[in-house]
This record gives C-alpha cells, structure tokens and sequence, in this order.
C-alpha cells in the first residue's frame, strides 16, 4: 500500500501550472482505467487525451521515496499531467483495481534492477570510475580562445570608458549587444553575462543617472575578472595539465560548469550531511536569460549557511522543474560543494526528506553568530574581493529591533552593536514593512538570516532580514 | 580612515567615467585631491597606493604609454574594493523601540503558492479573480506575507477582485485588519477609500465610530456616502445625519436619507416626511419604503388621498396633473410592501373609481392598487379585483393568483368557466378570444414550469455537463387536490393542448384520444408542446409501446432541419427507446445535424451494446 500526501506530489510537479492541469484530469474524470499491481507498488492507467488512442500513464513505486513516473504522451515535461493525475486520483480515494504488471514495465523494472547490480558490483569491486580523458590539444585550443575574448572584451571596455559613459546612444548598445553575442563563441559564458547586465543597465534605464553608479560598480567588476582571467589563463596555458582553479570563483566567471566528478576530485564532497532550507527566492535574471531559483541552507552539523543554486533557461524554463520552499530536513549522503567564501554554492543529487521536528529548530540558533563586530568584518573582507559574492547570507543573534527617528530599522546584538537593516531594491522584495506585524517575542532574542548588501551611493552596508526563528517557530519573510 | 574623502573620489572617478576618461588628463579637482591622499598616504599604505592611481591618471610619468582608460579602471577597481570595507553599519538618527502592530498570522507558505498569489495581485492580466478567490477558499490569506496585498486589492485595476477584498478578503482578517488600513486611508480618496472605509467600519466595531463619522463629515463624496450608510443604525449620530440631509449634494442627502429610514426615530422619521413635501421626494421615497414607522405611512397615505383629491380637482389643467402624477408614483413608490387600513379605504375606491383615476393619476396607481388588493385575502378585496378585471385584462391574473388562493376548487372553475362558459365560446369575438388567450396563459404559468437541469454530455464528452430545459408540470396529486376536475373537458374544448397535458387522466379516454391526435399533427420539434405532450401523453395513461411508436413517427416526419439539440425530456424518453427500433434510427439520423445527431447516434449506440449483451448472454 502507497502512501503519500497531495503536498508531496505537488513537489513532484515541475510547476503549478502541471499541478492544476492534472486535478484537471481527475475531475474530468480522464482515467478510464486505474489499476495497480498486486504487490501495491504500480499505479497504472489509461488516461484520455487528445490523440486518438488513450494515454499509458504509471507510477511505479519500487523505491518508495523515489516513485518513477512514466507516460506514453508526447509531453516534454516531466512528470506530465498524466501521471501526476494519476497519483492525484490515488490521494483522492478513486478506486484501483488489482491487475498484473504490464509487460513494458516488467520489462523496464528489471533493465533498472540490472543497471543497478552492475553498479553495486563495481562499487563493491572497488573499480574507480575511469578518469576522464581529457583533449588538450583541444583545451589549450580553448584557453587560448579565451584569453583573446577576453582581449576583445576589454578594447571594448576601453573604447567605453574613453569615450565617456555620457556619450553612450543606441549606436554604442547595439555594439556592446554584438559584443555580447561575440562572447559566446570565445566559450565566455561569464563575460557574456556581466555584458550583458553592462548593456541592460545603460539600456533599460529612463534616467541614466541613477545607474552610473550602478554602471561604474560593475565596470570595476568587469575590470577585475578581465585581470584575473587573464592572469589566471595565462598560468593555466603555461600548466602542462591544464588543471582547473579549484580555490577561486574564477572558473565560474568565466563560464564553467562544474562537474560533481570534478568536484569530487578535488576533495569538494562531503559525506553524509543534513540540510535545513532556512530561507528561498526564485528570480529572474535577466543578464543570465535564465530564472534563478536560490535556496539556503544550513548545515545541521556545522552551521554553515550554503547556496543551492538551480538555473532554468528561459527557452526551456516551461520543461523544468521550478524549485519551492521546503521545509522538511534533507539528509544526503554527498554534499558537493563549488569553490568560493562564504555560503558556497552546494549541489546534491541523492536526497531522502524527513519532517523536520520543532525540537531540531530550537537548536538552530546556537549557529547564530552573536557579535556584529566579527560578523561585519568577516562580511567586508569578503567584499573587498569584487569577483565574491556581494550579497553574503549570515544567520544573526538578535537582542532586540529597534527604529531609529529617521525611520531605519535596527538590529542589535547583546553587546549593544548596532546593524541597520533594509531591503534589498535590486530583487524587487520587501520583508521589512513584515516586521511591523510581529509580536514583540518574536523581535526579541530571535534570531534572523539577513542578507548583507553594500551601496555605492551612500556608502553603507546594511542587511535584508529574510528569516526570522524563535524557539520552535521559522518565520519565513521572504519565501 | 577618511571614508568621506574616499566617498568624494569616488563622486569624482564617477564623474570622469561619465565625462570620458580621455578628459582626466590635468583635471584639476583631482589635482586638488592629491595632496591630501598624499599626505594620508606616509601613514596609511591603501591611500599611498591610491594616490600613486591618481596621479598616474592626472600627471602620467611615461606619456608615451598612458592608457587613461586603463588607469581609470585601475584606480575604480582598487577604490571599489576599499570603499566596501569602509561601509557603515550604524544608525545615523535616535533609537527607540520599533512600532509595531502584532497580527496573528504565520508564515505557512511555499514560494510556488505565494507567488502565484502575489503575481496574482501585482499584475494585470487574465484569470487573476479565480487565483484570488481561489486563494482565499483554500485560507492562503491566513499568511502574513499577504496582509499587505490584500489591503492593496482594494485599488485593484479590475473592480470585481477590489470588491471581492472588500467583501470577502479583509473582513476574514478581523478588527486586526483596522489599524492597517486606518493607516493608509485618505478621506479625501475616491472609490478605493471608499471601500476602506467599509471594511473598517464592518470589522472595526465601535472604537472606529468617531473615524468613520470624521470621513462622514469631511471625506470626499464617494467617502462620505458609504461612511454616512455605514452610520445608520447608530443612533447617537442621529443629529449629524439629520444636518447631512440638507447638504448641497444630492448623494450625500440620499445616504442620509436611507440612513435616517434604520434609525426610523421620531425626529428621523419627521425628517424624511418633511424631505417628501420638497424637492428631494425622488430621492427620498425609496429611503422611505424602507421605513418601518407606522406614522410615516399614515402620513403618507394621508398626503397620498390628498394628492388625489388635487389631481382630481385640477384635472383640466395638464400641466398640474403631471405634477400630482409624479408626486404620486413618488408616494407609491415610499409606500411599496406596506399595509394599513387607511391605505386599503383608499385603494378601495380607486378601483371603485376606475375610469376617474386612470385618467388623472395614471395606471400606476391602479397597479399599485391590484397589487396591494391581491394580498389582502378577503372577499371584499376581490370583488375589488374581479370590477378591475372587468376594466382592464391586465388585471386578469391578479385577480385569479387572488381567487386561487381564496376560493374553492369548484368555486374557482365556477367563477371562470362555468358562469361564463357560452362566452368564452364566442369565436369571433376578438376581445374574447384576447382575454382567452390571456387567462390560459396565467393558468400555464400556475401549472407548468421550464427549468433548466444539467444533464450529462453522455453524446460528446462523458465528463462534461449540458444545461437542457425540462420540463415540470404540477404533480398530479396535486392537480387533483386543488383543481376541479371539470376544467379538463373545458380546456379540451378550448383546444389548449399544453393544460389538457397538465389535467389529462388515465380514466379519460377523450384526452387520450386529443392528445395523441395533437402528437401526429406535431411538426415543430423545437416547440416546447412537443416535450409537454410527451408527459401529457403519459399522464393521460397511454402505453408506452404506442408513445415510442408516435415519437418515432414525429421524427421520421421531421420537416425542421434546424434543431440543435433535444432537450431534456425528449432526449429521456431517446434513452428509454426499446432496441426493435434500432433501424428506424438508423435510417433517420441523416437528417439530423449538430448535437442532435450526435444525441441519436449515441442511442444508436446504447442500443447496439444492449444487443450485443443481449445475445452473449443468449448464447450462453
């Protein structure tokens, strides 16, 4: 017997466009015939669609935790409507009736059941995977492609800044817009998007005054990561292996996608960790063309606050599951972690979810950190280095919130160090105005994940609260 | 470290960027810069670094190489990194305690459904009312993260979802909800104040009475026309209410007015009466129709004679008499839905008065008088009706909704058949056959009903579900409880082939033998008669065999080809065809088109699968 709650196959939904489309189905009443296997681990139906014969939809619950779905209709998205209907039908108490197995499936189960013996028997073997080969010819190929990206790049960024960003028209976007294609083919996947996000700004502002700032910012970050880059390539040329920059962010500026065999490789993989989700925000990143759905967790055993990052493409944005906030812990058995400072970007592909308890949220706040002082310092040193991350994440202590006659919102620690908080414009979020409507437990002795952001205009550095815990309760503000 | 210093370069690099790094050669505000970063720079290291950037950008050493961009850059990048260290962190004015409002609500939701919500209200675009009310049915509205949103509903670019907050959504929240929007109301606003008002004065109880009453007083008109209504049962405001009623604007009056008619006390009620001797009668009279004080209608009953009294003795003179008939239907209109014997004198002889009245105030007043006889159940009252009758048709049916209720069976039919039966035979008479065709048409009203039921699309999609008339006829128990059973010969001999279906019995061979005549002759199958002589048919207790027999006889002679769909008691009696007919069918579902067709197809259908049963189980 199956069990599973509608919020779970809702997380299995890649959006909740598919979620409304397959309680659709089930309303309609589209299934024709429901059926499961005698064991209780199949679902299977014929679902009516739109082509002349009905749609073969299953679930197969082998692995309970990890139900595969599987559809005859020629949907990209995966799972369809089809089989999550199916599973939405099972929830809302439809009646199945016992048959056996059908064939294609018998089929498919034990082709998996094969893949995963040989699997198991190579590990147990101790067989290492084969290491990669690598083409060097054709990757020196590339850095040297590269370096002269980078060179194009910046005679770009030269002409710009000769010639004053006031003299910058349409003639002058439409050459950056160029340039911004050019990057693609010197594999400057980075470049191309601080490009892009240059052009965007001067571009799609009404009044250009209020983004040169914004402009000179990003002109300096330009500067560093062609410095860098190029430093970085050079010495790599020079390297007869031709060895990935494992310490530095600089191979994702340029635009590489880190492997997790890599990852591991170079020692980046934790075993066995345990995730709390304190906090999630899905944006739209239009320098990228790509929806970014962030979430950030906590390490249960170190405190650590990390970055689980998943990209969706615009063209493809439509096929891929788009993340959610979640709230049970995770338990992993390899945590791969990218190269950076704080809150490092983390990746897991095995996961098992448990129902987080109240008792476990109580402890997170020992993690809090309690002294401004370190923190801020911590957090500037960070931001010294433009290529980092400017909008590092830290969990808090907070002794108390207070408002100051110019209408800031302040925190404080337990040594009476003071920290102004503020939203974040560039997200288009607001969590402060949330802060109002909270009970004074819940502004005392809390803690609270704020997001640190510095502003070139008025020279401060102040934080977003994002998430606020107190004793079993997470508050979340944003997501 | 000078952080105002290093903001005030960065001011000046910001400047040179924008102006053109081919235009820092020499400038002179850097010149003046220098020194002081030179001299900052014995001590500390960065500015010496800084400072050797800016000269190297003003007063280059090797001319021949410079690069201003490159210099520029170099000095931004090693600015950039420095000036965020040096950010601030501390509060710039006084502390003191954060205000704040507590609510009780909790965070609870996934981004995926939040968001959806939030885009919901954020944007515009279809579909975003049923997310909304969808929204609000599952309680999504119980997250915080929403509060702020559905306060900003009420300003929605689409009215129905600003309605659907003000109605729905912020009332759910309680007086929390009070503060919040008090916080945001601006009594000089339009609609969107206007509906803020109402929610706080639906959820804000007492403590928001003195709010509400400002808003009354000096809010904008569309604020103080909702603020006013909202005042009404409160009767401590009464004095300021009676102020209102002489404002300059018509609907701040009328507000008033209708407030005054709940608060129905002594100096409101003189009120009103008073604003129905002036120019504000049209506004008033339907404040006052809600009134429920007796005096203001003796009152108004009063003037309402008196005014007849006028028109009468003005009647030469036109002018005057439209005068008095607007006066009057203003008085009728205040006097909608209420009794009181005075009034009951004077429509009394109004009708006795008939052709006096209808030529100086009107047929309003004789409608007004038939309506308010009908439900006065007495038999004075409906000789009233029946002398009415006698001047006008129209008065027709409220003088039988009267009879009906009031007389006996045998009594009803004698008054309207029986004593009259040789006229209503009189064919050629034209006002008679009129009157005729009236009653029966009052009778089919009592009798026969055509709702509209779902029915399953059982011919095109299962799933799906079609509206299809029906049709109801009053049940026969109940026919022959209430009626005589005389009035089936009657109606038989009038030819009114849709009451003979209603009245026909199995023990009269007569309708029997009419009705599956009136069945053959059938052509129009988008008549409704056609569904009603089907239940006719069966009331009247003739076999099932012969009605499928003649209902397949009128659709094989089917002469309209234009029928969309059978409606429901037609496609019932398709369903419950015998499959013996199953060639018949198959031979005429050519000349159906649309749903129709799809409608015989699928009982060919049915009929096929029965067989087919059928002969398994013959076979076993």
């Amino acid at each position: 017997m199956i069990e599973m709650t509608s919020s779970f196959v809702d997380s299995l939904a890649s959006n909740t466009a598919a979620i409304k489309n397959a309680q659709g189905l089930v309303k309609k009443r589209s299934f024709v015939q429901l059926h499961q296997s005698e064991d209780g681990t199949l679902l299977f139906a014929e679902c009516k669609g739109s082509g002349s014969s009905n749609y073969q939809c299953s679930a197969d619950f082998i692995q309970p935790d990890k139900p595969i779905l599987r559809c005859s209709c020629p949907s990209r998205q995966l799972p369809c409507k089809h089989s999550l209907g199916l599973l939405y039908a099972y929830i809302g108490g439809e009646a199945y009736t016992t048959a056996a197995v059908p064939e294609d499936i018998a089929a498919k189960r034990e082709k998996a059941e094969k893949r995963e013996e040989k699997k198991s028997q190579q590990t147990s073997e101790g067989a290492e995977p084969k290491p990669k080969k690598v083409n060097k010819t054709a990757l020196k190929k590339k850095v040297q492609s590269q370096l002269e990206g980078l060179e194009v790049l910046k005679k770009l960024l030269r002409s710009l800044v000769r010639n004053g960003l006031g003299t910058i028209d349409k003639k002058v976007i439409k050459t950056m817009q160029e340039h911004v294609k050019q990057m693609g083919n010197y594999y400057l996947a980075g470049a191309q998007t601080e490009l892009r996000r240059l052009t965007l700004l001067l571009s799609e502002a009404d009044d250009r005054e209020q983004v040169y700032t914004d402009v000179v910012e990003q002109l300096a970050v330009m500067h560093a990561f062609i410095k860098k880059g190029r430093a970085y390539l050079t010495s790599k040329l020079a390297d007869p292996t031709l060895a990935l920059d494992h310490e530095s962010t600089i191979e994702e500026w340029l635009g590489h996608a880190w492997q997790l065999t890599d990852l591991k490789e170079y020692g980046l993989m934790k075993e066995q960790v345990e995730l709390v989700q304190l906090a999630f925000v899905s944006y739209d990143d239009s320098a990228r063309q790509e929806y970014v759905d962030e979430g950030y967790w906590l390490e249960r055993d170190s405190g650590e606050i990390h970055r689980t990052i998943q990209y969706r493409p615009y063209k493809a944005a439509k096929l891929m599951r788009e993340e959610d906030s979640f709230f049970d812990a995770v338990r992993t058995p390899s945590l791969y972690q990218y190269p950076g400072d704080m809150n490092r970007r983390v990746r897991f592909e095995e996961m098992a979810a448990r129902p987080l308890d109240s008792h476990e949220v109580v402890h997170i706040p020992k993690y809090a950190e309690r002294s401004y002082t370190d923190v801020i310092k911590k957090v500037k040193n960070q931001l010294k280095n433009p290529l980092s991350n400017a909008n590092p994440l830290v969990l808090l202590h907070v002794a108390e919130v207070m408002q100051s006659n110019q209408d800031e919102v302040v925190i404080a620690d337990e040594s009476g160090q003071h920290l102004v908080l503020r939203d974040q414009t560039s997200n288009g979020h607001r969590t402060l105005p949330l802060l109002t409507h909270l009970s004074s437990s819940q502004l005392e002795d809390v803690s609270m994940l704020v997001r640190f952001e510095h502003d070139m205009d008025t020279g401060r550095l102040t934080a977003m609260p994002l998430t606020i815990l107190k004793d079993a309760e997470m508050l979340r503000l944003l997501y | 470290m000078s952080t105002a210093l290093l903001q005030e370069l960065h001011q000046e690099l910001r400047r040179i960027y924008i102006a053109g790094s081919d235009l820092a050669l020499g400038d002179y505000r850097l010149k003046r810069m220098l020194p002081q970063f030179q001299q900052l720079g014995e001590r500390a290291p960065i500015f010496r670094r800084l400072a050797e950037g800016i000269a190297a950008l003003i007063e280059p050493a090797d001319i021949e190489n410079y690069q201003s961009a490159e210099q520029l850059q170099d000095l931004n990048l090693l600015l950039t990194s420095v000036l965020r260290t040096q950010g601030l962190t501390a509060p710039q004015g006084e502390l003191g305690p954060l205000e704040h409002r507590p609510v009780s609500l909790s965070t609870f939701l996934p981004y995926r459904k939040l968001a959806a919500v939030e885009e919901a209200l954020t944007t515009t675009g279809s579909n975003r009312y049923e997310v909304v009310v969808h929204a609000f049915e599952e309680g999504m509205f119980r997250d915080l993260r929403l509060l702020a949103l559905a306060v900003r509903a009420l300003g929605d670019p689409y009215s129905e979802i600003a309605e659907f907050a003000m109605q729905k959504i912020l009332p759910s929240y309680g007086a929390e909800v009070v503060p919040y929007l008090i916080d945001s109301f601006d009594p000089m606003g339009g609609r969107v104040e206007s509906r803020k008002i109402q929610v706080i004065g639906q959820a804000g109880g007492e403590d928001v009475l003195d709010l509400i009453f400002q808003a009354a007083e000096s809010g904008s008109e569309e604020v103080r026309v909702t603020a006013i209504r909202l005042l009404a049962d409160q009767t401590s405001y009464a004095s300021a209410l009676l102020s209102w009623t002489k404002d300059k604007k018509k609907a701040i009056r009328e507000a008033a007015y209708h407030a005054l008619a709940v608060i129905n006390s002594e100096a409101a009620v003189e009120r009103i009466y008073e604003a129905l001797a002036g120019k504000d009668i049209e506004i008033v009279a339907e404040a006052a129709a809600k009134c429920s004080s007796e005096q203001l209608t003796a009152w108004l009953v009063r003037d309402l004679g008196e005014e007849l009294k006028h028109a009468l003795s003005n009647k030469e003179d036109k002018k005057k008499v439209e005068a008095s008939q607007n006066k009057i239907n203003h008085f009728l209109t205040a006097l909608e839905g209420k009794r009181n014997d005075t009034l009951y004198e004077l429509f009394s002889e109004v009708t006795r008065q008939y052709s006096l009245y209808i030529s100086t105030a009107g047929l309003d007043l004789l409608d007004a008088a038939a309506q308010y006889l009908e439900h006065e159940n007495s038999s004075e009252a409906l000789e009233a009706l029946y002398s009415l009758e006698q001047h006008n048709t129209r008065y027709l049916s409220y003088a039988f909704r009267a009879s009906f209720r009031q007389l006996s069976p045998a009594q009803l039919f004698e008054h309207y058949v029986q004593s009259v039966r040789n006229k209503w035979k009189m064919k050629t008479n034209k006002e008679t056959q009129k009157k005729l065709k009236q009653f029966l048409s009052i009778l089919e009203q009592q009798l026969i009903a055509y709702p509209y039921q779902l029915y399953p699309s059982l011919w095109n999609s299962p799933e799906e579900t079609t509206y299809l008339r029906k049709v109801e006829m009053m049940p026969v128990e109940q026919v022959a409880q209430l009626w005589d059973s005389r009035w089936l010969d009657w109606l038989i001999e009038v030819q009114a082939t849709q009451l003979v279906c209603v009245f026909a019995r199995p023990d009269h061979s007569e309708s029997q033998s009419f009705l599956m005549e009136r069945m053959q002759d059938m052509t129009n199958l988008r008549h409704q008669s056609f569904e009603i002589l089907l239940l006719g048919l069966e009331r009247a207790g003739v076999d099932a065999s012969i009605r499928s027999e003649l209902l397949m006889n009128v659709l094989e002679q089917k002469r309209s080809s234009n029928l969309y769909t059978f409606e429901g008691h037609v496609l019932e009696c398709l369903y419950q065809l015998p499959f013996t007919y199953q060639d018949r069918l198959a031979d005429m579902i050519q000349k159906y088109r649309y749903s129709a067709r799809e409608q015989l197809q699928y009982v060919w259908n049915e009929m096929e699968k029965k067989k087919q049963e059928a002969f398994v189980v013959d076979s076993v």
